[in-house]
């Protein structure tokens, strides 16, 4: 059964493995930190940053907007689904991420006949101590790579949710508390969709992103052929930062200032999608607050400690786009998702008291 | 697919079939094409003849006055009226428009012809040899009526042939403007073409009625245009929607109110006629209560309107005297009507005064025709009127009549009046002291220019008697020093009456009856004689009929009219009442007791009136600059101030239309101010100055869209090549706007400084509050730089204005966009308010309707029910 869970250690070089002690997080609630990580000033968190966005970059070309991205979801403490057909770098992506960190890293490649217990661990009787110990599934990991999600049945996918909402497993009653970092980075392949289980809207909605890569242009794929066509990548991938200032990078984050109008716009933007006449459904509650908390990690990578609208609108689309379902009528007419969010972001005025404000100031104007 | 055809073939064929017995004409509108294209073009050939036709036939409609009467107009209407239609109709065959167009021409030929060569043409209609020889005949007769005749000319045969033609021609340069050039709006020029005749010619100018036909036509051209061929820019907006119209309605009430208004505000333009006056008038002409104000206007008129016709037994032509002016003071003369002290009745007539000279009985029978005015004409002085209709009054003390609830038009009536025969003798025996005249006769003006006395006491130096002062007077008027003019007054400014008016006049020594007179009416209470203008009519001319009166026999019969209009001083001697002199040289005729051995004009009449009509003669006009007698100092401030008056309503006049055109730039400047330092609160300010940065950009056409985000607006502001390239000489500019958005940036979005930071993490500890602050520029944070927002403001403005065009800076500087829409918004108020409620109110009806008829419905189920 472990062969579904394929470590990355191969691929690593010596001295790099993985840290079994932070990786398995072994018995429950014991090995969480007392307190939060604490916050980190603004130069660390931009170094730290700027660390991790060119370590990804040296290794996948041309995609510095899915790098920062992915690294916003990972502050703003959300799962990412990576959505494209095969061989854009999506697993690429995840790995390096992954690597970038020096934390513990799993990976479940899905597959019709893996079971929840697979994901989550399971309990297993010990002859020796004639007591049933727990063995952790692939997800106890700080970063969790979940290739081809859609291709695994139902009920595995949805061991996932727990994990994914809650950080926590809970295995014949008893609950194992999931180490801090922790992100779930799930692809799948939008292309074969024969003989896969598509995502049902539950469990796209805890996805905070959904990124698709897209081709590199000329330039990037010609550089990709120049220089990756001997080693691999990844082989030259050293962690930059540690799971220790990722959390604290993520408890900067937590502290980034929404102003009451960024609240309203972003209240305004949700309203706007169930109110669409070309939606089905429109963007839930839980979106809003994704939406906010990757629009506070996109402020903290810009170097602000506000939020501005700017940052709301970089990530409306990836962070809106997967839960919203289009109405037949718009869908036949040619409509996407993502057209449906550009044409709802074009409409929303962004701060409704900035046009009230002049003329609040001249009471007597004429 | 095989229906469609079908059936429009049977259409086709049964349409054309009964088309066949109407005759050719109305075969237009199935003629091949789309089904589609043949909707389209059925009416619009005929709708689109009969706007062009109004259009011209009402402009030509303005021509009455250039033409006398109306018998003209009935070959006007049927040549425009054939050749419209033919262009119509051979439109509607779908003939090629070169070929419509010479067809038009074909028919303009043809009814031109048929109207006034009809007996020199082949059956009527068709131009042969004769019809050229009599063409070349009409053509002379027409160009010596050109060149003889002032307007009104008579409508001869040569004159509306040129008429028609010119017309006919108007008619298809209009409709090929119209139609086939598709330039619909420059179409007015065609008809403003017929307009400028009139405007030209006629004193009156264009008139209502041609004006109004002439637009209305106008107005269906441009209709008809639009309705069917929509302006492609448009898009769906067509004329078929409604909201279209309103808003051509709007524009149209506007466009009408400031021309209404902005012609009134306009200085100058108030006398005269073309080039220096005669504005339009809404509210119709002049009434006639002002007889001194219309005088002038009346003389200049070459019309000769308000013909009265009169017979008369007297020896001479009598003056006919309407109404007197006595009150000499301030600024505009006018009649004094002493309502109070007004008789009714005009059955005997008594000046109460005593004349030593024996009196002759003078009978006048008077047709007033289409004269109109409160006052009566009648011989002085008149002692009985008989034949009136309406109530009359006369006054005690001027013997002028006036109608209670009556005027003067179409009035008969029989004058008798006393004629005093006086002589030289009996006038300079009449020396004794003034009594029983009312003071208002011989109180003398406060405010007389310095000239007019001064020139009173010199003209009158060494005359003893009244008689020989008023002569002195009347001597010097009529001195070769002064011309009768009635074009000098206008361009020298003093074209009216009233005591400044006066000194122009001594100073210029030229104008018309109203100064001289009022100059030897002044001049004579200045010396103790007690005077007052009469205003009438000069004698007129013979008509060479005769009119029989009873008891009378028959009498020559005279006519005056509008050119005879004259006013003349009167003066009062002790014992022989009120004597009218006469000091305008070349006018009226010199009464024999003023006329003196040396007066060589004395037998001068305005038999015709070539003299005053100013194209006819040469009338020399005096150089302005001459001013003979010198001018004391004190002359100098009077006069001054009625210089001054004109030119200080001018001046309030152009300070308020400067104020108008200025008002969205000064608005737009007041703005600037509130905002950069009315507000000097810190918590306002940023806000304040990205209101002031996004209406500046608005100004230099990059509008902020409400959907756009501070930071991405002031991206594509700068991107937008408005402020320059980013480096070198604008980097200012690119600065200011980075760092005014940074500042609204942080106060907007950004933590409110009162609050710690959350959970006592150190300020400092918060990412982006060094990192934000370097950006912008200003190390010492937000309070500093927004301080700083005025010369940002200022930075970015000169760098807009360095990267605009000149029409783009005038735009930003005069007629700001962001002011303007504002009040587009404003203005738009009462029109949202106004359809809200409309909408409510149908609702509302709706929703009332269906109740009661709901309520109705169950009542008659009741009853239903009951009788079940």
């Amino acid at each position: 059964m472990d062969y579904h869970r394929i470590s990355l250690d191969e691929a690593l070089p010596e001295g790099q493995g993985r840290r079994e002690d932070s990786a398995v997080a072994g018995l429950p609630l014991t090995r969480r930190p007392a307190q939060p990580p604490a916050a980190m000033d603004a130069e660390a968190f931009r170094s730290a940053s700027e660390r991790i966005l060119t370590a990804i970059n040296t290794v996948i070309d041309g995609k510095a907007e899915a790098a920062k991205l992915a690294l916003t979801v990972l502050l703003a403490q959300g799962h990412l689904l990576l959505e494209d057909v095969p061989g854009v770098g999506k697993t690429l992506l995840a790995k390096t991420l992954a690597r970038t960190i020096d934390c513990s890293v799993s990976r479940i490649q899905f597959t019709p006949d893996l079971l929840p217990s697979d994901v989550t661990g399971v309990s297993i009787y010990n002859q020796a101590s004639r007591s049933f110990e727990f063995r952790p599934g692939a997800v106890f990991a700080n970063i969790v790579i979940g290739d081809e999600i859609n291709r695994a049945s139902a009920k595995t996918q949805s061991a996932l949710l727990e994990c994914m909402e809650e950080h926590q497993v809970t295995v014949d009653g008893t609950s194992y508390r999931l180490d801090e970092p922790f992100m779930v980075v799930a692809t799948q392949n939008p292309i074969e969709m024969e003989g896969t289980y598509p995502l049902p809207e539950a469990q796209r909605d805890r996805f905070m992103a959904r990124i698709s890569m897209g081709y590199p242009d000329k330039e990037a794929e010609m550089e990709m052929l120049e220089t990756h066509q001997a080693t691999s990548p990844l082989a030259k991938v050293t962690p930059v930062v540690t799971a220790g200032e990722v959390a604290s990078m993520i408890a900067t984050v937590r502290q980034v200032y929404v102003s009451q109008s960024i609240k309203e716009y972003t209240v305004s933007l949700g309203r706007a999608t169930r109110e669409s006449g070309m939606l089905r459904l429109g963007a839930s509650p839980r979106s809003m607050l994704q939406l906010l908390r990757a629009a506070k990690a996109t402020a903290a990578l810009d170097g602000r400690d506000f939020v501005l609208p700017d940052d709301v609108v970089s990530v409306a689309e990836s962070v809106l786009a997967h839960r919203i379902i289009l109405d037949r009528k718009a869908a036949s007419a040619g409509e996407t998702a993502q057209s449906v969010v550009r044409a709802v972001l074009a409409k929303i005025p962004v701060s409704p008291d900035l046009a009230a404000a002049p003329a609040a100031a001249l009471p007597n104007r004429r | 697919m095989t229906l469609a055809p079908q059936r429009s073939a049977g259409t086709h064929a049964g349409r054309s079939g009964a088309a066949g017995d109407s005759g050719p004409g109305p075969r237009g509108p199935e003629s091949p094409g789309t089904p589609k294209a043949r909707t389209k073009t059925g009416a619009q050939p005929w709708l689109m003849a009969l706007a062009v036709a109004v259009a011209v036939a009402g402009a030509a409609l303005s021509l009455n006055g250039v033409l006398r009467g109306w018998a003209w107009y009935s070959p006007v209407l049927s040549t425009v009226l054939t050749v419209a239609f033919t262009m119509a109709g051979l439109r509607a065959l779908r003939w090629h428009s070169i070929f419509v167009t010479a067809g038009a021409l074909a028919a303009l030929a043809l009814i031109l012809t048929f109207t006034f060569f009809r007996p020199n043409s082949i059956l009527g209609f068709i131009p042969s040899g004769a019809t050229m020889t009599q063409l070349g005949r009409y053509l002379r007769r027409a160009s010596e009526t050109v060149l003889a005749e002032s307007a009104p000319v008579a409508p001869n045969a040569g004159i509306v042939l040129l008429v028609c033609a010119a017309l006919g021609l108007m008619v298809i340069l209009v409709d090929a403007l119209a139609y086939p050039l598709a330039l619909p709006a420059t179409s007015g020029l065609g008809i403003l073409a017929i307009l400028i005749v009139p405007a030209m010619i006629k004193p009156q100018s264009v008139g209502v009625l041609g004006f109004a036909a002439a637009t209305a036509g106008y107005l269906l051209i441009l209709g008809c245009s639009h309705w069917f061929a929509p302006d492609p820019r448009t898009g769906a907006d067509t004329a078929r929607n409604p909201g279209q119209f309103r808003r051509g309605a709007l524009t149209g009430a506007v466009a009408l109110t400031v021309t209404l208004l902005l012609q009134l505000v306009v200085p100058g333009f108030e006398q005269g006629t073309f080039p220096q006056g005669s504005r339009l008038n809404p509210f119709g002409p002049a009434s006639g209560l002002n007889p001194m104000i219309s005088l002038g206007n009346s003389l200049r008129s070459p019309t000769g309107d308000g013909r009265i016709t009169f017979a008369t037994n007297a020896a001479s032509t009598p003056y006919l005297r309407s109404v007197t002016v006595d009150s000499f003071n301030g600024d505009n003369w006018a009649p004094d009507d002493r309502d109070s002290t007004r008789r009714l009745g005009t059955g005997r007539m008594d000046s109460g005064f005593e004349s030593a000279a024996t009196e002759v009985r003078v009978v006048t029978a008077i047709n007033t025709g289409q004269f109109t005015s409160p006052y009566l004409p009648a011989p002085y002085a008149p002692e009985a009127v008989n034949g009136l209709t309406g109530r009359w009054s006369w006054d005690p003390a001027t013997l002028s009549i006036k109608g209670v609830d009556a005027n003067s038009r179409n009035q008969q009536y029989v004058v008798l009046s006393a004629a005093p025969q006086l002589t030289p003798d009996l006038l300079a025996q009449a020396t004794g002291p003034v009594q029983d005249v009312p003071d208002q006769f011989i109180r003398t003006p406060d405010n007389v220019p310095e000239i007019v006395r001064s020139t009173a006491q010199t003209v009158t130096e060494g005359s003893t008697t009244p008689y020989a002062r008023a002569m002195a007077i009347q001597a010097y008027l009529r001195s070769v020093d002064f011309t009768y003019s009635l074009q000098s007054p206008v361009q020298g400014g003093y074209d009216g009456n009233g005591l400044s008016v006066l000194a122009d006049f001594l100073n210029q020594k030229s104008g018309y009856c109203i100064h001289f007179a009022s100059a030897m009416a002044v001049m004579a209470r200045l010396e103790g004689i007690p005077s007052r203008i009469a205003v009438g009519y000069a004698p007129g001319r013979a008509t060479g009929a005769t009119v029989s009166i009873g008891g009378q026999g028959a009498l020559p019969e005279f006519e005056v009219d509008a050119r005879d209009a004259h006013a003349w001083p009167e003066l009062y001697f002790q014992g022989l009442g009120w004597v009218p002199f006469e000091p305008t040289p070349s006018r009226g005729v010199v009464p024999s007791y003023a006329t003196e051995g040396q007066a060589p004009s004395g037998a001068s009449t305005n038999e015709n009136n070539d003299g005053l009509i100013p194209s006819n003669a040469a009338v020399p006009t005096p150089t302005p600059t001459v001013a003979p007698l010198p001018l004391p100092g004190a002359a100098a401030e009077p006069a001054g101030a009625s210089v001054l008056r004109p030119v200080l309503y001018g001046a309030g006049a152009v300070l308020i239309l400067g104020l108008l055109l200025a008002s969205p730039h000064l608005a737009r400047g007041a703005l600037r101010r509130r905002r950069l330092s009315g507000s000097g609160a810190g918590s306002a300010a940023a806000p304040q100055a990205w209101a002031e940065l996004r209406d500046l950009a608005t100004d230099y056409g990059v509008a902020p869209r409400t959907s756009e985000t501070p930071r991405h607006f002031s991206e594509r502001l700068r991107q937008a090549g408005a402020l320059g390239e980013p480096q070198g000489l604008d980097a200012d500019g690119h600065r200011a706007v980075r760092s005014l958005t940074a500042d609204f940036e942080r106060r907007q979005y950004g933590r409110p400084p009162s609050v710690p930071g959350v959970d006592g993490v150190p300020s400092g500890a918060r990412p982006g509050s060094g990192t934000s602050a370097g950006s912008a520029g200003s190390a010492a944070g937000a309070g500093s730089s927004e301080a700083s927002a005025g010369p940002l403001i200022a930075a970015v403005r000169s760098s807009l204005r360095a990267h605009a065009g000149p029409l783009v800076r005038f735009r930003a500087e005069w007629l700001p966009p962001s002011i303007l829409a504002v009040w587009r918004r404003a203005a738009a108020v009462p029109f949202r308010a106004a359809r809200r409620t409309a909408q409510r109110t149908r609702r509302g009806l709706a929703g009332a309707r269906s109740e009661v008829r709901g309520a109705l419905r169950r009542v008659r189920r009741a009853r239903r029910l009951r009788r079940s």
